[in-house]
Parts: structure tokens; C-alpha cells; sequence
């Protein structure tokens, strides 16, 4: 077998649909529901559910994390620290044993994302180079053979202030949304909201830049993907100028094609508050969901044709993964919810799982 | 008009009686959604069609100044009571700020009204449609009919406001309508207040944090009201011209009847209110926040000037900085003692996302 076509195969699993790590996970068993989230008393917690209300496990963590990587052929996963943090977390997803706190090296800090790679040897991290804030860097972790992660290398991320990275379908590529804007070290603080450089950025692992595109507004800060098998990739932005411009939030670059907006109605894009959140993609289905948390609204749309699939309220909507029927998605104040899109009307169904508190993202094992 | 309140007080009624579960996060939520948020939107929606009304008579030289000014202030005062009230759909698609355009540091209510009168001489109600926010809403209206510059008493200047000043009305009737009409039906607002899941709330305490979210939003947004003006964040340097409605010298009477509003979700309506949720056992609690309504309503209703002229006084400034004091401690009991109490979450990724 080709070494491409194999990658292709075993990344299968790691971009869009997201139904990840099949290959531990019993079959015929309620999917694994991975996230961070707090309790009530505000501690932090990376939390394993199965979607019938299970808990697997709920392992404290020092701090919020914001996106979770599975390993691609053992149970195990990465809560990444939200940014500024400088902590993430290596779970066993069978026990829930908390294997290894890995931490950056000195002047650099997590950005909440991170992917393994297809061998499941290398860890990838969005990190910002503190010496020189906002300077995009790509952490570069081996897991050895006891199972915990080492600092190996890095890479440039060719941008400023990356967040979400994810695998092309060929395996080798990486997609990298750098926000494009600067924070000093231990803040959140934007310091350069007047000159803000956001961008996506193709790279290989071997550190160069395959292309790199912008949106019109540079005030529109790129910070989720997801990406089909085909090589679709959806990014959506977090606007920082002014609330009364009419700013699109979605972009997409199909293959071949230059980046450019995904088309969404003013009836939606009004509702969004210039703030998305997740989005993630159902490959089979061919459909993009997307959470507003500010404007509280979920919106499904079918990938290839842009036509609106669903706009429904859900207060404080965050992480959106796909499911066997659609999409999961959880919320900071409410119940999570499971969305059926097998059929022309989506049907909602609120999950058994506690409410509210549920972080960023989710993923689906 | 009276017709229409009927048919809706009966689709209110059968709305009740649906959620008659006998839980009281459910009938709390489907009280409060009938009794006070609807009703604070249709009382909004009314005063809306009687602005069109007042606006059609006043340049029809069937109306004088003042009448038309009451009108207004009737509207903007049934607006300021929606504040704690803003859930649903005029909390969607940025339609709240098409009412209101607060704050307005840099003065855009006066500079893009006369950009958009310099381009549009005559504007259509289309015009209005397709404008910015700044000129669609109250602000706007508020500008035209009390601004300084600006003398509706002179038939020239009548002439020149007046297509505007009528087609603000008009999109704000509709603006009204059209929310109003969103609250009604099966799948209205309403409804998703009173029988659950439903598409928007999964069960009642997903309603009721809604309610109090918007409820403490709005308390909040009362220190920022006030506080602006007060000066705090700009070094105790009074700010009279960043005040809401400084031009209808109506800042006070809008935050009182914000804090009218808050109350209402707090007593509620029978035995179904956020008060009668806490138990027993959270009775200090309903003492301190009882206490605390009151005391801001003795300092609202004391005060008997507007308050652009109050900050001018040193010894009411230090009143105002109490009533601020007093907005900060309802704020902080229901935020923090009343989410706490009721086992409600307020916000996590929609106010410290990533």
C-alpha cells in the first residue's frame, strides 16, 4: 500500500464526520461524549459520557481546557489547555486516569488545539510564542513508548495567534486557522485588534507553507475548521470590530478553489452576533453545523449547496460534534442536544446528560 | 385593539391551563412568560401604533408639539420596561438595537440622522428599512422631536423631519408587530414558556435561566446606565451627554421602570414568581432582595429633577452613587444568591468563549 493512500485511510477517521476511535471503542456500545466542563463549584473537569448519560469518567484538571484529540489507534486523548494556559492533559479514556500533565516550554503557550497524527507518534499543538506575542507556532509532541508526550520540535504556524488545526485527508497537510490576534503571555488580552492579520494556512509537518489566504475584513478572526473527506474545509470567524457591520462568519475553501465566504442569509447571519463558536461536518451527510452561543442559535447547513438545513434557538450552544444521525451538540446552561438530519425535517431530541457547563468543543468517540 | 387583548388573554388562558404539570419551574416559567413578558410586549406593540398615530397627526398639524413628545416618552418608557423582559425574539438578530442606541459615545443618532436626511431628503419607509440601526429606532425619533438643534414648531424644519419622523414610527410598529406575533401561535414564544422540550428549551429550568439571564443582564445594564453619566469610568468626571435619553431628560424615569419590570419578575404574578421558588430555607435571601427593591425604588422616586441636572449638584451625585450602590446590590443577589439558589447557570461560553 502507497504510504499516501494508507495515511488517507487511517485520517478517514480523524477529519469531518469525527466519529473518532473506533477502533478501541466497543461496537454496538452508546458513543463515548468527550469534553471539558466545569462544576458547579467552577473547578474543571475533562468528562467522558456515553450519550445515554453514563459517566465514564471525570478527571479534575488544573484549568479550563477547550478542545479534546483522540489518539487515532489507543484509548487515550488530550484535553489542550484554553488559552493562556500553559497545561494539557493526557487521559486514559478507559479509566479515565489522568496519564500525564504536559506543559509548554518556557515563552510559548497552548491556544486550546491540538491533533495526533495519523500513526498516532506525533502530537501537533497551536501554540503563541510569548518572546514574540502572537507569533504563531505548531508544538511538536512524540508519545514514546511509556505513553507520555515530549516536546520534539516546532514549527511556524505562518501567521499570528493560531487556534484550530486540523489534518487535510491526505495526511501530511495541516489546515491552520491563525486568529491573527496577538496576546502576551498569562492574558487574553487582544493587543492588536487595529491591525490584526488572520489567515488559513496549508503546511506540511515538514514546516513549510503550502498557501496561505485571507478574508476581506481583517478584523475577522479565523478560529474553528472542520474539514470533509473530500478536502472541504469550513472555517468560521469571531468578528472583533464593530457589532453593526455586515460581517459573513463562515468561509469555505473547496479543493482547488480559493478561500472564500460560505453564503448565509442576513436572516442567520443577523443572529449570530459576530461570535461562532464550533462547527463541525457529517461527511455522509454532507452537512455543516455551526453553534452561536451569543446569538444562542444552531444552524445546519448542506455543505455543497449552502441551502439552510435548520436555525433553531439553544441557549449557549457550544461544542457540535457529528453523530451516526447528525449532530451532538452541548451547552454551557442547558441540556445537550441530539439533532436527527437523516430526514428533510431535523429532529431535536434533549440528551440525558447533565446540563450546562459543557466547555467549547466536543468530540464523539 | 381591545378585541386583539381579549383573543390573546384566551390564548393565554389555554396556555395555563396546558402547563398545569405541577411543577413550579414550569408554571413559574409559564406565569411570568404570560402574565408579565407578553404582556409587556403587547403594552410595547400598543404604544408603538399609538407613535405611528401621534407621528401621522403631529404632521398632519393635528397634534401639537407636546402631545407628540408625551407619545414618545409613552413609548420609550414601555420600551425601557421590556429591558429585563428581552428574551425571545427581540433578543434575535440585533432587533433591540434597532429601538434604542445606547450608548452612543461619539453622538451617531445626530450625525447619521443628518447624513441619512442629506442623502435621502425625503426618505420612504423603505429608506428607513435599509438604513443603519442608529436612525431606525427611538433614539432617532428622540432626537428629532427634543434635540436643540432641531424646532418642529417651525414649519420648514416640520417639513423637512417629518417623512423620517413618520417612518420611524411605522418601522418600529412593524418591528413590534412583528415580534408580537412571533410570542403567538403553537410554536410562538409563548408556547416555548409553557410546554416542554420544545425547539427552543429542552425543560424549565432552561426557561427560567433564560428569564433571569435577561433579568440580571438588565441590572446590570442599570449600573451602566447610570454609572456612565456618574462618571466612574471616566475618573468621576460627570458625563451628562452619555446618559440614555438625555435628550428627553427621561434617563430616571427609564431606569425606574426597568427596575419596575425586575420586580415583577420577582413577585411575579399569584403564587408563581422567582420569590416563591426559593424555599424556606433561602428566606434571608427573599428578606435582602425584598430590602433591596425597595431601597432603590425610595431612591429612584426621591429624586425630582432630571438627572442632567443632578449631577451638577454635589449632594445628589453622592445620592446617585447610593442608587448605584443599591443597583449593585440587586445585581449582585440575583447574579450570584438567586442563580445559586435556583441551580442556574448564567452564561458560560456565550460570555468567555474562545
Amino acid at each position: 500500500m502507497q504510504r499516501r493512500s494508507f495515511l488517507a485511510g487511517s485520517l478517514a477517521a480523524l477529519v469531518g464526520t469525527a466519529v473518532l476511535g473506533w477502533r478501541f471503542w466497543p461496537q454496538g456500545r452508546q458513543p463515548l461524549l468527550l469534553s471539558a466542563r466545569d462544576n458547579t463549584a467552577g473547578e474543571h473537569f475533562a468528562v467522558g459520557y456515553t450519550l445515554s448519560g453514563e459517566q465514564l469518567f471525570a478527571t479534575q484538571v488544573l484549568e479550563r481546557c477547550h478542545d479534546i484529540c483522540m489518539h487515532p489507534l489507543l484509548p487515550l486523548a488530550v484535553f489542550v489547555g484554553r488559552r493562556p494556559s500553559t497545561h494539557s492533559y493526557l487521559i486514559d479514556l478507559q479509566t479515565g486516569q489522568l496519564l500525564q500533565t504536559f506543559t509548554t516550554p518556557a515563552n510559548r503557550h497552548f491556544q486550546g488545539h491540538a491533533v495526533f497524527d495519523a500513526q498516532g507518534e506525533h502530537l501537533y499543538s497551536t501554540e503563541n510564542d510569548t518572546d514574540e506575542p502572537g507569533r504563531g507556532v505548531i508544538g511538536v509532541w512524540k508519545l514514546n513508548s511509556a505513553q507520555r508526550l515530549q516536546r520534539a520540535t516546532e514549527l511556524s504556524s505562518f501567521g499570528v495567534g493560531p487556534h484550530q488545526l486540523l489534518w487535510m485527508p491526505d495526511g501530511e497537510t495541516l489546515v491552520v486557522a491563525n486568529g491573527g490576534i496577538r496576546t502576551e503571555s498569562g492574558s487574553r488580552e487582544e493587543l492588536n485588534l487595529d491591525a490584526m492579520e488572520p489567515s488559513l494556512v496549508l503546511m506540511n509537518t515538514a514546516g513549510a507553507c503550502l498557501s496561505k489566504e485571507v478574508l476581506a475584513d481583517s478584523m475577522n478572526s479565523i478560529r474553528h475548521l472542520a474539514v470533509a473527506s473530500d478536502g472541504t474545509v469550513i472555517a468560521v470567524q469571531q468578528y472583533q470590530g464593530d457589532w453593526q457591520q455586515r460581517i459573513d462568519l463562515l468561509a469555505v475553501k473547496r479543493p482547488q478553489q480559493a478561500f472564500q465566504v460560505f453564503p448565509v442569509a442576513e436572516q442567520q447571519r443577523s443572529k449570530m452576533q459576530q461570535y461562532a463558536a464550533s462547527v463541525a461536518i457529517h461527511d455522509e451527510l454532507r452537512l455543516v453545523a455551526m453553534t452561536a452561543p451569543r446569538g444562542a442559535r444552531v444552524f445546519i447547513w448542506d455543505l455543497d449547496s449552502a441551502e439552510l438545513r435548520l436555525d433553531a434557538p439553544f441557549p449557549d450552544c457550544a461544542g457540535v460534534a457529528a453523530s451516526a444521525e447528525g449532530f451532538i451538540v452541548t451547552s454551557g446552561v442547558g441540556r445537550c442536544r441530539a439533532y436527527d438530519c437523516r430526514s428533510t425535517n431535523i429532529r431535536m431530541q434533549p440528551l440525558s446528560l447533565p446540563a450546562g457547563r459543557w466547555d467549547n468543543h466536543a468530540r464523539l468517540v | 385593539m381591545m378585541l386583539k387583548k381579549i383573543v390573546y388573554g384566551l390564548a393565554g388562558v389555554s396556555l395555563l391551563a396546558c402547563s398545569n404539570s405541577g411543577d413550579p419551574y414550569q408554571q413559574t416559567s409559564a406565569a411570568l412568560g404570560e402574565q408579565v413578558i407578553y404582556q409587556a410586549h403587547q403594552q410595547w406593540q400598543a404604544s408603538n401604533q399609538q407613535l405611528v398615530s401621534s407621528a401621522q397627526a403631529f404632521c398632519q398639524d393635528g397634534q401639537d408639539l407636546t402631545q407628540t413628545r408625551d407619545d414618545f416618552l409613552h413609548a420609550q418608557h414601555a420600551w425601557a420596561a421590556l429591558q429585563p423582559l428581552l428574551i425571545g425574539p427581540l433578543n434575535e438578530g440585533n432587533r433591540a438595537w434597532q429601538v434604542q442606541f445606547w450608548p452612543d459615545k461619539k453622538n451617531l443618532v445626530a450625525r447619521q440622522v443628518k447624513q441619512f436626511l442629506k442623502a435621502n431628503p425625503e426618505p420612504s419607509l423603505a429608506d428607513v428599512d435599509r438604513g443603519s440601526v442608529v436612525i431606525q429606532g427611538l433614539s432617532a425619533y428622540e432626537y428629532l422631536v427634543f434635540d436643540p438643534e432641531i424646532d418642529l414648531g417651525d414649519a420648514m424644519q416640520k417639513q423637512r423631519y417629518c417623512p423620517l419622523l413618520q417612518n420611524i414610527a411605522v418601522h418600529q410598529q412593524q418591528l413590534a408587530d412583528e415580534v408580537v406575533g412571533q410570542w403567538q401561535g403553537q410554536d410562538g414564544m409563548l408556547a416555548q414558556l409553557t410546554a416542554f422540550p420544545n425547539q427552543r428549551y429542552a425543560e424549565p429550568l432552561e426557561a427560567l435561566t433564560a428569564i433571569l439571564q435577561a433579568q440580571v443582564i438588565s441590572l446590570d445594564g442599570l449600573k451602566k446606565k447610570l454609572g456612565t453619566p456618574l462618571g466612574r469610568t471616566s475618573k468621576d468626571i460627570v458625563q451628562p451627554y452619555q446618559a440614555q435619553s438625555w435628550r428627553s431628560q427621561a434617563s430616571l424615569s427609564n431606569l425606574s421602570a426597568e427596575v419596575e419590570s425586575a420586580l415583577a419578575l420577582w413577585q411575579g404574578v399569584d403564587t408563581h414568581s422567582l420569590r416563591s421558588l426559593l424555599t424556606t430555607e433561602h428566606a434571608e435571601l427573599v428578606k435582602q432582595i425584598d430590602a433591596a427593591y425597595l431601597q432603590a425604588q425610595h431612591e429612584l422616586a426621591a429624586f425630582k429633577q432630571p438627572l442632567s441636572e443632578l449631577l451638577q449638584d454635589e449632594q445628589q451625585r453622592k445620592a446617585l452613587f447610593t442608587l448605584y450602590e443599591s443597583f449593585d446590590r440587586l445585581h449582585r443577589l440575583h447574579e450570584k444568591e438567586v442563580a445559586r439558589a435556583l441551580g442556574v447557570q448564567l452564561g458560560f461560553n456565550a460570555h468567555d468563549g474562545d
